[in-house]
């Protein structure tokens, strides 16, 4: 069957983050599949695939599409060989009408005149001989969100597509207007076009796609057909298995509870729940580790805990205070402590110095401050103990963080955090992007913090770390919480089942699942 | 550690002194095209802008001759004031600059993009002159008094001190308030900064500029303009009241509004610097994601900046006329001095040191410009000047991305390779 | 009162749409003649200035350096009338080319070197104002102003048909060129943003940038155009200025009619009509603020007489205060909603009900 995508040794680093977001990546689509290119957030499907729709240069590689060499640079370069994108973000104007949407771009040159009623009428034929029926002169804006992604179909289609990248496309829809995508996905495969779906739900796969492949990590893992793998083994795949040392630790000891989640309901984007009905509990002295690919609601439900986000329904409970809808300084005081997923734009101020950065949660407090101004002794004195307490080397009092390394500065959130003896910690991602003996660092501290009775609850893609730090595991899919588990019963096998969004007969979850 | 303050302070100095040859280098094609010489005409601008009575040269800025019943002597040019130092006048222009500039720099470093400063100053400025002769009036009214010369000593001085203070502190709260209306907006609505101020500046410059030419038009000349304020509202310059003997300020109405001026900028530095409420600020302003992770209360911070900012505007306003110019005259609002301190806090990359010294260097060059007759070459040269400096001064990225560029091209290749053979090893971060 | 605007906003703004322009064409025929004559007057330059906002702001760019720009086309025009002696025309059409000129300049300023938007704007409004008397004393040695039998002003048409009609012939004719004109530019812009492509690819790169790039639109040329146009237009309300009324140049001519007219285009929400209307409406204020202070009786509160000249202004604070409303109810609403409709279904699933539509 002839190929009409092959990318080989796609290479792509980015200097602004010092990522290397491909590395040797060799891709191939048949035509008339459905392809499915799986993988984590971060792991390089959309560099990949921005690659192939010319918004983003690779360093090295080649791309031939239907089998002859192309030379891809722009959107214009992609969409002129038929290659169309619909983005996980959608690319409408708002205040257009559909018709508008669809072309422009492409208006029909009279004297720079457009003629909206043809320029309508092409579009419902457009949309009519694709079965996707729409209303031309609706207004975008107007529009369910299931409704404008067909209006980026048709996009695509209108100028002539035959390689369709669907980017993350069912984030954002409800299962109805789901089914309704996989409709249209098989419809455009029977008629011979390609589809790519780019996705991270190991269920869609299962159900729509011809053929995945796997990428972790910048690294292309392998290509098989869907009816070959399940969906353990893409799970794995997925997932992988890092060089992370065994952390020693003894059993916990786990006291009262500390944190009570219950029922919540958070919003996300598009009008669709991104936490939906979520109940957990935390207890002192133990590490609740909440696994699952990222995107499936975590971020806000942590965001909702910590207060960066409004909650919708439910209740979060933190040492018999309720706090669901607490000011962030508040939660603060009560002793919760944040260790964000994104440490260079959240957890730290790169403009300013260390000492100030160390001091933005017990700033208003004496000895830091006394009637509104500083006192900058006890300041630094601070600053100098975080230092030392956490070997922060190229660090010094009074000087700018910027320079500092991954490690370094994750020490520095951790030593800010911890400072105040917190009673419940949020660890989130706690060691992305950081070397091997950082990451080390990070898991000991947070083992002593939870012998001193801290409860701490982490969240994290990396399997390997859930399993080494936590004592009880929570599976997170689709906003859910799939199933809790004992760390003494939990295998990767089924947390990875679990993490697709299927279901363990010995560990129900807390709400009725799909 | 001071000699890297030193080292942090001239490296962000270089693009400024940059941007500021460049921009001499470019108005002297426009002194050419005047049939002028660009050499004598800067030197008599920087002269007459910043040194002694009879600087003729460069040199003299530091050090000149002078004849005096001995001979001649050489004097050191900053202290020597006879006839009046061009400082002086410089020193009475740049009070107003600064003041506009520190604003400015309250509101940018709490991340408000407002430049409502022209507005508010404006308004304080009205104020400061309504008060300026009513209140007197009133207290004289008051007490019975027609002939305020012959008022006792004791009310006399008492007058002296309270009204002034009183007409201040009117202006900064109306300054104050004007300002907050942008900021409450700006919080509870989330109506773009920039755009309301606009408005509001608009709405200011008209109503002033009515009040001048109608309710409280004094005379009928061909300008409009308010009542003088009574002399004990009068912030007495320097030269007629504490150094009645120095000639270095004779010439110029600069007086305790410098003063207070410095203070302003003593005080703003501390509050940003030294409390905690300005580091909440600051925090605000670089990172809103940080500031609320942390726990700070940004809604009031953004408040607190906005109120501050139009305190120092009104200041200003209420400085220029009770120092300086005793009325308004039509043509004061919409003179655009509000956008001159705006520029002048752009400039000064939102630093107080950096303000005091472009504020006097801006003020000097205008003023230097005034005196350019010689050559035929109108004083508003000095605005010209300004103006490219600035936007030469703010193609700071333009100069710095091309520099880079051209360091990469120089750069071998192989360090790009060696460079992604650590990002691997660092790999795990998203990039997706 | 958040939920009452929202409830009633569809209505009230129709009302605004359809009373607005009643109330107005009622008053137009009603004036004193004077009174609307000047009000037109007053109005053109904002009309126009407000244009040159709105195509650059529709595009993506804020532009605020109108004023200037505005300046620049009132000196242009009377330079090149005194150096050529030419026929006004002439003069303005000088002065709308060099306004499109500053225009690009900005466009490139901004765009290819990244001059921050609003330090340029500042500058270069800085820059105008002292280089026009600048250039003033040094090539014509005039101090401030310049004025000189050899400047004509614009003619006065009278159109022909309505000339003969009683109450119309003098509110509707008799005006200079530039005022006809920007009626038709009014028209002009209509159909440009909403009839031709470029007014599409406008529209597109001003909401949502990224729609217009991926589907290869060249965003910095299609703001390029734009800016280079609202140049032209500001030019044109420059010479207006100096051409179309006075005859001369005076310093610092514009006196804020830049800046008000953004003021407008923000009112107007960005729309050309809509600008039209508001531009009137300011331009009567204006008339009729100087009206009343020109009869010389203090017969009427000073107070009243500072409202209605504040009152456009004063408006527009609240028109942008009325969408802010409306966008923060709206806001409010759905959270409300979908708290409501998901926690059902969530409630609903605990009790092992099952919801149909649920896969």
């Amino acid at each position: 069957m002839p190929l009409a995508v092959e990318m080989r040794h796609i290479r792509k680093y980015f200097l602004s983050s010092n990522v290397l977001a491909c590395d040797d990546v060799n891709f191939s689509v048949r035509e008339g599949e459905i392809h499915a290119l799986v993988g984590e957030n971060g792991a390089g499907k959309t560099t990949l695939m921005n690659i192939l729709y010319g918004l983003i240069a690779p360093d090295e590689g080649e791309i031939l599409i239907h089998e002859r060499p192309a030379h891809i640079t722009h959107p214009n370069d992609a969409i002129r060989l038929g290659i169309g994108m619909v983005h996980q973000h959608f690319k409408l104007v708002p205040s257009f009408t559909i018709a508008e949407n669809i072309m422009l771009g492409m208006e029909p040159d009279e004297w720079g005149f457009i003629n909206g009623a043809s320029e309508a009428e092409a579009v419902r034929k457009l949309a009519a001989d694709f079965g996707l029926p729409v209303n031309p002169n609706a207004r975008v804006r107007d529009l369910s969100v299931g409704m404008q992604q067909r209006v980026e179909i048709l996009k695509a289609l209108q100028r002539n597509a035959r390689v369709l990248i669907l980017d993350e496309p069912t984030a954002v829809l409800t299962p109805q207007e789901v089914h309704e995508l996989y409709t249209v996905i098989r419809k455009l495969a029977a008629d011979g076009r390609t589809v790519i779906l780019i996705t991270h739900k190991l269920l869609e796969v299962k159900d729509v796609a011809d053929r995945v492949s796997v990428m972790r990590r910048g690294q292309m893992i392998g290509t098989h057909n869907v009816s070959d793998v399940s969906i353990r083994d893409m799970a794995n795949m997925m997932v992988g298995r890092e060089v992370i040392l065994q952390v020693e630790k003894q059993p916990a000891q786990p006291g009262a509870v500390v944190l009570k989640v219950e029922n919540l309901l958070v919003a996300g984007a598009g009008g669709i729940p991104a936490v939906f009905g979520v109940s957990l509990e935390v207890r002192a002295g133990e590490i609740l580790g909440i696994a699952g690919v990222s995107g499936n609601g975590q971020t806000e439900l942590i965001e909702a805990i910590a207060g960066l986000r409004p909650i919708d329904g439910g209740h979060v409970v933190l040492l018999d205070k309720d706090i669901t809808h607490a000011s962030v300084r508040a939660r603060r005081e009560t002793g919760m402590a944040h260790i964000p997923e994104d440490r260079l734009v959240m957890g730290l101020n790169l403009n300013t110095n260390l000492d100030e950065n160390v001091v933005v949660t017990h700033y208003m407090r004496p000895p830091y401050s006394r009637r509104g101004i500083f006192n900058f002794l006890p300041m630094r004195k601070l600053a100098q103990q975080i230092i030392d307490a956490f070997q922060i080397r190229s660090a010094r009092v009074g000087e700018e963080i910027k320079t500092l390394s991954g490690g370094n500065l994750q020490k520095v959130v951790l030593g800010r955090e911890l400072e105040g003896k917190p009673k419940f910690i949020i660890a989130n991602q706690p060691t992305r992007g950081l070397d091997v003996g950082s990451i080390e660092f990070v898991h000991k501290t947070l083992i002593e913090e939870r012998d001193a009775g801290a409860a701490i609850l982490l969240v994290s893609v990396e399997l390997d770390e859930i399993l080494s730090l936590s004592d009880r595991i929570a599976v997170m899919f689709g906003g859910r919480i799939m199933g809790v588990l004992d760390i003494k019963d939990a295998n990767e096998q089924d947390i990875g089942i679990l993490m697709a969004g299927g279901s363990l007969e010995h560990a129900p979850a807390k709400v009725a699942t799909p | 550690m001071t000699a890297k303050r030193l080292r942090q302070a001239l490296e962000s100095a270089a693009i400024p002194i940059l941007a500021t040859i460049l921009g001499l280098l470019v108005s002297s094609v426009i002194v050419l095209f005047a049939r002028a010489d660009p050499m004598q005409t800067y030197e008599h601008l920087f002269c007459e802008g910043f040194g002694p009575k009879g600087c003729q040269t460069f040199g003299n800025l530091l050090f000149m001759d002078v004849k005096t019943d001995n001979g001649t002597q050489t004097v050191f040019s900053l202290f020597y004031g006879a006839q009046g130092h061009a400082l002086g006048v410089t020193l009475e222009r740049a009070t107003i600059l600064i003041l506009a500039a520190l604003s400015a720099t309250v509101a940018f470093k709490a991340g408000l993009f407002s430049i409502g400063m022209d507005g508010q100053l404006v308004l304080g400025a009205i104020t400061a002159a309504f008060l300026g002769y009513a209140l007197p009036d009133l207290i004289y009214g008051l007490a019975g008094i027609s002939q305020p010369q012959a008022a006792p000593g004791a009310l006399q001085t008492v007058m002296h001190l309270v009204v002034p203070a009183l007409c201040i502190g009117a202006a900064m709260l109306v300054g104050a308030f004007y300002s907050w209306i942008a900021g409450y907006l700006k919080v509870k609505l989330n109506v773009n900064e920039l755009i309301s101020t606009i408005v509001l500046n608009a709405i200011a410059v008209q109503l002033v500029g009515y009040l001048i030419n109608f309710p409280l038009r004094s005379d009928f000349n061909n300008i409009a303009r308010t009542r003088r304020i009574d002399d004990t509202a009068w912030l007495v310059p320097f030269n007629r009241g504490l150094f009645l003997n120095s000639e270095w300020f004779s010439g110029s109405r600069v007086g305790i509004g410098i003063i207070l001026a410095l203070l302003a900028a003593l005080v703003i530095w501390f509050f940003l610097w030294r409390t905690t409420a300005g580091y909440e600020q600051r925090m605000a302003s670089g990172s809103r994601l940080f500031a609320r992770f942390g726990g700070i209360p940004n809604e009031r911070a953004a408040l607190r900046a906005m109120l501050i900012s139009g305190a120092l505007s009104g200041l200003a306003g209420a400085i220029q006329i009770l120092g300086v110019e005793r009325r308004v005259v039509d043509g004061f609002a919409g003179a655009g001095l509000g956008f001159d301190g705006v520029l002048v806090a752009i400039l000064a990359k939102e630093s107080i040191g950096g303000i005091l010294v472009v504020a006097v260097f801006f003020a000097g060059l205008q003023q230097g410009a005034i005196n350019l007759q010689f050559a035929n070459l109108p004083r508003q040269l000095g605005g010209i000047i300004i103006a490219l400096i600035i936007l030469f001064s703010s193609m700071e990225n333009f100069f710095r991305t091309n520099l880079a560029r051209i360091q990469a091209r120089l750069r071998p290749p192989q360090r790009a390779v060696d460079a992604a053979a650590e990002g691997v090893a660092a790999a795990g971060g998203g990039a997706t | 009162m958040i939920k009452f605007l929202n409830k009633h906003s569809r209505r009230l703004r129709h009302a605004l749409l359809i009373g607005g322009p009643l109330v107005g064409l009622l008053l137009f025929l009603v004036l004193p003649e004077r009174l609307v004559q000047g009000g037109i007057r007053l109005a053109t330059p904002y009309i126009l200035g407000a244009l040159a906002a709105l195509i650059a702001s529709r595009a993506g760019v804020l532009n605020l350096a109108i004023e200037g720009k505005m300046l620049l086309g009132a000196f242009i025009g009377v330079v090149v009338l005194y150096k050529t002696g030419l026929d006004p025309v002439v003069g303005v059409m000088a002065a709308v080319i060099m306004g499109g000129l500053l225009g690009l300049v900005f466009a490139i300023l901004y765009l290819r070197i990244r001059i921050n938007l609003i330090i340029l704007a500042l500058a270069l409004n800085l820059f105008v104002a002292n280089a026009t008397v600048f250039f003033l004393r040094v090539s014509f040695g005039a101090f401030g102003t310049l004025a000189d039998p050899s400047i004509h002003s614009l003619p006065i048409l009278t159109i022909p048909i309505i000339s003969g009609i009683p109450i119309l012939a003098e509110r509707l004719s008799g005006y200079n060129a530039i005022v006809y004109l920007s009626w038709f530019m009014v028209l002009f812009m209509w159909l440009l943003l909403y009839r031709t492509r470029f007014g599409r690819h406008v529209r597109a790169v001003g909401e949502n940038r990224e729609a217009a790039e991926t589907v290869g639109i060249n965003v910095t040329l299609v703001q390029t155009f734009a800016l280079t146009l609202s140049g032209m237009l500001a030019g044109l309300a420059g010479s207006f200025l100096s051409l179309g009324v006075l005859s001369q140049f005076l310093e610092n001519m514009t006196a804020g009619r830049g800046w008000i007219a953004i003021t407008v285009s923000l009112f107007a929400l960005e729309q050309p009509v809509g600008a039209f209307f508001t531009a009137l409406f300011f331009g009567f204020s204006e008339a009729l603020s100087l009206g009343l202070q020109n009869t010389g009786d203090t017969k009427l509160s000073p107070a009243l007489v500072a409202l209605v000249l504040a009152l456009p202004q004063i408006a527009t604070i609240g028109a942008l205060v009325l969408v802010a409303l409306r966008i923060r109810a709206a806001e409010l609403l759905k959270r409300r909603n979908f708290a409501a409709q998901f926690g059902q279904e969530l409630a609903n699933l605990r009790r092992g009900v099952v919801v149909g539509g649920q896969d």
